[in-house]
C-alpha cells in the first residue's frame, strides 16, 4: 500500500462526500510524487484520444459505447486532459496497490502532451482525429505538434485510430511503422464542397511535398485529398460514415442506420471514431448508436438556458471551431441576438489573431439582429466584425454579467460564443439569470 | 483614384490573421471613394510587380518558409524595379526576414534573403522566443505615435539600420531588445502580428498615402470614425501599462 494514494485517495473520498470533485487530489498527487501516473497498473484495454478538436465529445463517445457493450470503463469525461486530470482519474479508480480498478480506460489527452502521457500510459488503442490551427502562442507550430506524435508512435504496436479524411493526421500512418493502422472517413455528402475558403492546412503533400488535389471537403481542410504524385492519401478506411441525412439526423454505416447525436459533418465524425474504435476492439456496433441516440453534451456545449428567451452557448477557441459554430447557428431559424465573449487568458491564448482566420462575415445575415461583444478583448471582436460591414450591429459590453443581462432583456432568442474562461464564468452567470426566471 | 494592392504568397504565408490587414486597407480605402484591386500571387504565378502600389506579405511556418524562399528569390530583380519605381511594401514576420540578408534556422540551416537591407535573422533557442502583446512608438512620415500588436517569433534580427519603432513592452527585434521592426521611406516591415493594421489605423493610413504617392503624389486622407479602434488599442497600452 502507498501512503501517499492513500492520502489522496481519502481526500478524494471526501470531497466527494461534500459532493465535489475536482482537481485537487490529483494536484496533491503531482506535488507529493512527479511520477505518480507512471505507477498505476493500467487495464488491458486503453483507449487514448488526442486531436485539437473535439476530443472530449469522441472520448465521451468511445466510454459510454464501451459501457453499453458491458465494459467497466472510466474515463475523463469531463475533459480534464493535463496531467492533474488524470491523476486525479486514475486515483479515483485504483486499490491501494495502484491497480485500475475498471476493464477499459478511455483518456483524453492534451495534444501538446501525448508525448508524456504515452508512456505513462500504455495505450493500447490511439484515436487522432483532426489538427487545425489552435493557440499557436501557447503550442508552437502546428507542424512542431505533428512531429512529437509522429515519434511516439513510432515505437507503437497497438491499434492507431486515424481520420483519413485529414492529410496531417493520415500521415502519422506513414511514420507508425510497427502499428495496425485504422482509417475512418466521411463519404461525400450533399453538404460537401468542392472548393473552399477555409482550409489553412493540407495544402502541399507531407510525404513529396507537391500540392494535393482534393475531390471534395467537408469542413476546413477535413476532405477527400490525394497527392498525384506519390499517392498519398490513398486510403482503405475500415469505417466510412455515408450519406448524412440532416432532415432525420441519421447516417448509414454498414447498411445499419444510426443516430447523429449533433446534427452537424463534424459530428459524424466523432461518430465514425467511435465506430471505428468499436470495430477496432470487437464490440458490437449497435451499443454505440444507443450512445449516439442518449449522448448528453458537455457543459457549455450547446447547452440550453432558459432566459426570457433560450440562450444557448458554445465554446470557441480556433477558427475551425468558431466557422462551424456559427454554421450551427444559423441553421437554426429565426431572428437571433448574439454574444461573442473573447477572453486572452493563458487557457484561453494570449494571441486573439485567430478571429481573423474565422470566418465571421457569416454572421453578415439578416437573421442576425444584434452582436454583442464581450470579454477581455470585446474592442477586437467588435474591430473584426466592423471590418466585415457589421458595424451596425455590434453592442460592446465589456462585462460578461451586463452583456447578460443585456441579452435577456431582448425578446429574442441568443447565442453565445464564449473562449475557454469565459465560458466557465459566463455559465455560472446564465445559471443565475436562468434561475431567476424559474422562480 | 484607385490602389492596387499585391498580396504575395497569400495562401502560405497567412500565420496569426495577417490577412486582416489586407481587409483593412480595402476598407478605409473603399470608405473613401479609392477603388483597391487586390491580386494575390502564389508560387510559380506570373506578375509584374512594377504594376502594383502596395506590396503586401505575411509571416509563415518555417515550413512555408521553406517552400516558398526559392519563388521570392527567383522575382529579386523584379522587386528591385518595384522598388525603384515607388511601390510601398508592408511586411510581416517572415516577409520581413527574407527582404534582409538571411535567415539561419535552428538546426543551422541558412536560406538565402532578398539581401535589400543590411540586417540578418538568426533563429533563438526555445528560450528565447519572443511571444506576447507588445506596444511601440514609431515616427512615421513625421508624426509620432504608438502601436500595439502580439509578436511570436524565434528569430532574432540583428544589424538593422532604421528599426520601424522603439520598444514600450515587448521584445521586438531581439529577446527583451529595445527596437522593433524596420522601417525607410518606402518599406514597413515588421514582427507585429495581431494583426497589424485594425488596431492601428495610423499605420494603415500611412501605409496607403506612401502606396497612393507613386501614381498621385502626396495625398490627404479624409478621416475616419476610429473610435472602435483606439478603444481596441487603448485596452491594450493600458494593460501593458503604457498608456
Amino acid at each position: 500500500m502507498d501512503i501517499r494514494l492513500k492520502f489522496v485517495q481519502t481526500v478524494q473520498a471526501v470531497l466527494a462526500k461534500a459532493g465535489r470533485g475536482g482537481s485537487l487530489p490529483g494536484s496533491i498527487a503531482l506535488k507529493m510524487d512527479p511520477h505518480f501516473i507512471e505507477k498505476f497498473v493500467m487495464p488491458k484495454t486503453v483507449v487514448l484520444v488526442t486531436g485539437t478538436n473535439g476530443k472530449t465529445t469522441t472520448q465521451n463517445l468511445i466510454a459510454d459505447s464501451l459501457r453499453e457493450a458491458g465494459l467497466k470503463t472510466i474515463n475523463n469525461h469531463r475533459g480534464d486532459n493535463l496531467n492533474i486530470g488524470i491523476a486525479s482519474l486514475l486515483a479515483a479508480n485504483s486499490d491501494s496497490s495502484f491497480r485500475v480498478q475498471a476493464d477499459a480506460a478511455v483518456v483524453e489527452v492534451d495534444e501538446l502532451t501525448v508525448y508524456r502521457q504515452f508512456r505513462n500510459l500504455h495505450p493500447s488503442v490511439m484515436v487522432v482525429n483532426n489538427f487545425f490551427r489552435d493557440q499557436l502562442d501557447r503550442a508552437g507550430e502546428m507542424e512542431t505538434i505533428i512531429r512529437k506524435i509522429q515519434e511516439v508512435t513510432e515505437d507503437f504496436e497497438g491499434d492507431l485510430v486515424l481520420n483519413g479524411d485529414d492529410p496531417n493526421v493520415c500521415r502519422i500512418a506513414d511514420s507508425a511503422k510497427k502499428a495496425r493502422i485504422h482509417f475512418y472517413s466521411v463519404a461525400k455528402q450533399s453538404s460537401s464542397k468542392t472548393v473552399t475558403d477555409e482550409a489553412s492546412e493540407g495544402k502541399f503533400c507531407p510525404r513529396c511535398g507537391k500540392r494535393l488535389v482534393y475531390d471534395y471537403y467537408q469542413y476546413s481542410h477535413i476532405g477527400r485529398f490525394h497527392c498525384d504524385e506519390c499517392g498519398f492519401g490513398k486510403i482503405n478506411p475500415e469505417v466510412v460514415i455515408e450519406n448524412i441525412d440532416y432532415e432525420n439526423q441519421t447516417f448509414m454505416y454498414d447498411g445499419r442506420e444510426y443516430h447523429n447525436f449533433l446534427n452537424t459533418i463534424y459530428s459524424a465524425y466523432n461518430c465514425a471514431a467511435t465506430l471505428c474504435v468499436m470495430k477496432v476492439l470487437g464490440l458490437n456496433p449497435a451499443n454505440a448508436d444507443e450512445t449516439f441516440r442518449t449522448m448528453v453534451l458537455n457543459e457549455g456545449r450547446n447547452e440550453v438556458f432558459e432566459l426570457s428567451k433560450p440562450c444557448v452557448i458554445n465554446l470557441i477557441k480556433n477558427p475551425t471551431g468558431s466557422n462551424e459554430t456559427m454554421k450551427f447557428i444559423l441553421a437554426q431559424p429565426g431572428r437571433k441576438n448574439i454574444c461573442i465573449l473573447l477572453n486572452d487568458n493563458d487557457q484561453d491564448g494570449h494571441d486573439v489573431s485567430w478571429i481573423w482566420d474565422a470566418h465571421f462575415e457569416r454572421l453578415n445575415v439578416p437573421e442576425v439582429n444584434k452582436i454583442v461583444c464581450s470579454g477581455l478583448r470585446a474592442y477586437d471582436i467588435a474591430l473584426r466584425l466592423k471590418y466585415e460591414g457589421l458595424e451596425d450591429r455590434v453592442v460592446v459590453i465589456e462585462d460578461a454579467k451586463e452583456a447578460v443581462r443585456w441579452l435577456d432583456e431582448q425578446d429574442l432568442e441568443s447565442h453565445i460564443m464564449a473562449t475557454y474562461t469565459a465560458l466557465h464564468s459566463t455559465r455560472a452567470i446564465l445559471r443565475k439569470e436562468a434561475a431567476a426566471h424559474g422562480s | 483614384m484607385d490602389l492596387k494592392i499585391l498580396w504575395m504568397y497569400h495562401d502560405l504565408m497567412d500565420l496569426y490573421g495577417d490577412k486582416g490587414n489586407t481587409q483593412v486597407l480595402k476598407i478605409r480605402c473603399e470608405k473613401r471613394g479609392i477603388d483597391v484591386t487586390l491580386d494575390t500571387c502564389t508560387i510559380g504565378e506570373t506578375r509584374d510587380i512594377r504594376d502594383y502600389d502596395l506590396f503586401f506579405m505575411g509571416g509563415g511556418a518555417d515550413n512555408e518558409q521553406g517552400l516558398i524562399y526559392q519563388d521570392l528569390l527567383s522575382r529579386r530583380d523584379n522587386i528591385a524595379q518595384a522598388m525603384e519605381a515607388g511601390t510601398a511594401f508592408l511586411l510581416i514576420c517572415g516577409g520581413y526576414q527574407l527582404f534582409g540578408r538571411y535567415y539561419r534556422d535552428q538546426d543551422g540551416n541558412t536560406i538565402d534573403g532578398l539581401g535589400f537591407f543590411d540586417y540578418y535573422t538568426e533563429s533563438s533557442d526555445r528560450d528565447h522566443r519572443c511571444i506576447g502583446n507588445i506596444a511601440l512608438e514609431t515616427t512615421m512620415d513625421g508624426e509620432t505615435f504608438k502601436a500595439v500588436g502580439f509578436e511570436n517569433h524565434g528569430g532574432q534580427t540583428k544589424n538593422v539600420a532604421s528599426p520601424f519603432g522603439k520598444v514600450l513592452s515587448g521584445h521586438g527585434n531581439q529577446y527583451r531588445s529595445g527596437f522593433e521592426g524596420f522601417m525607410n521611406e518606402q518599406v514597413v516591415a515588421t514582427y507585429m502580428h495581431g494583426p497589424l493594421l485594425p488596431k492601428n489605423p495610423k499605420i494603415a493610413d500611412k501605409i496607403i498615402a506612401r502606396a497612393l504617392k507613386r501614381r498621385y503624389g502626396d495625398v490627404t486622407l479624409a478621416p475616419l470614425d476610429d473610435t472602435l479602434e483606439n478603444n481596441a488599442r487603448e485596452v491594450m497600452l493600458k494593460r501593458l501599462g503604457v498608456l
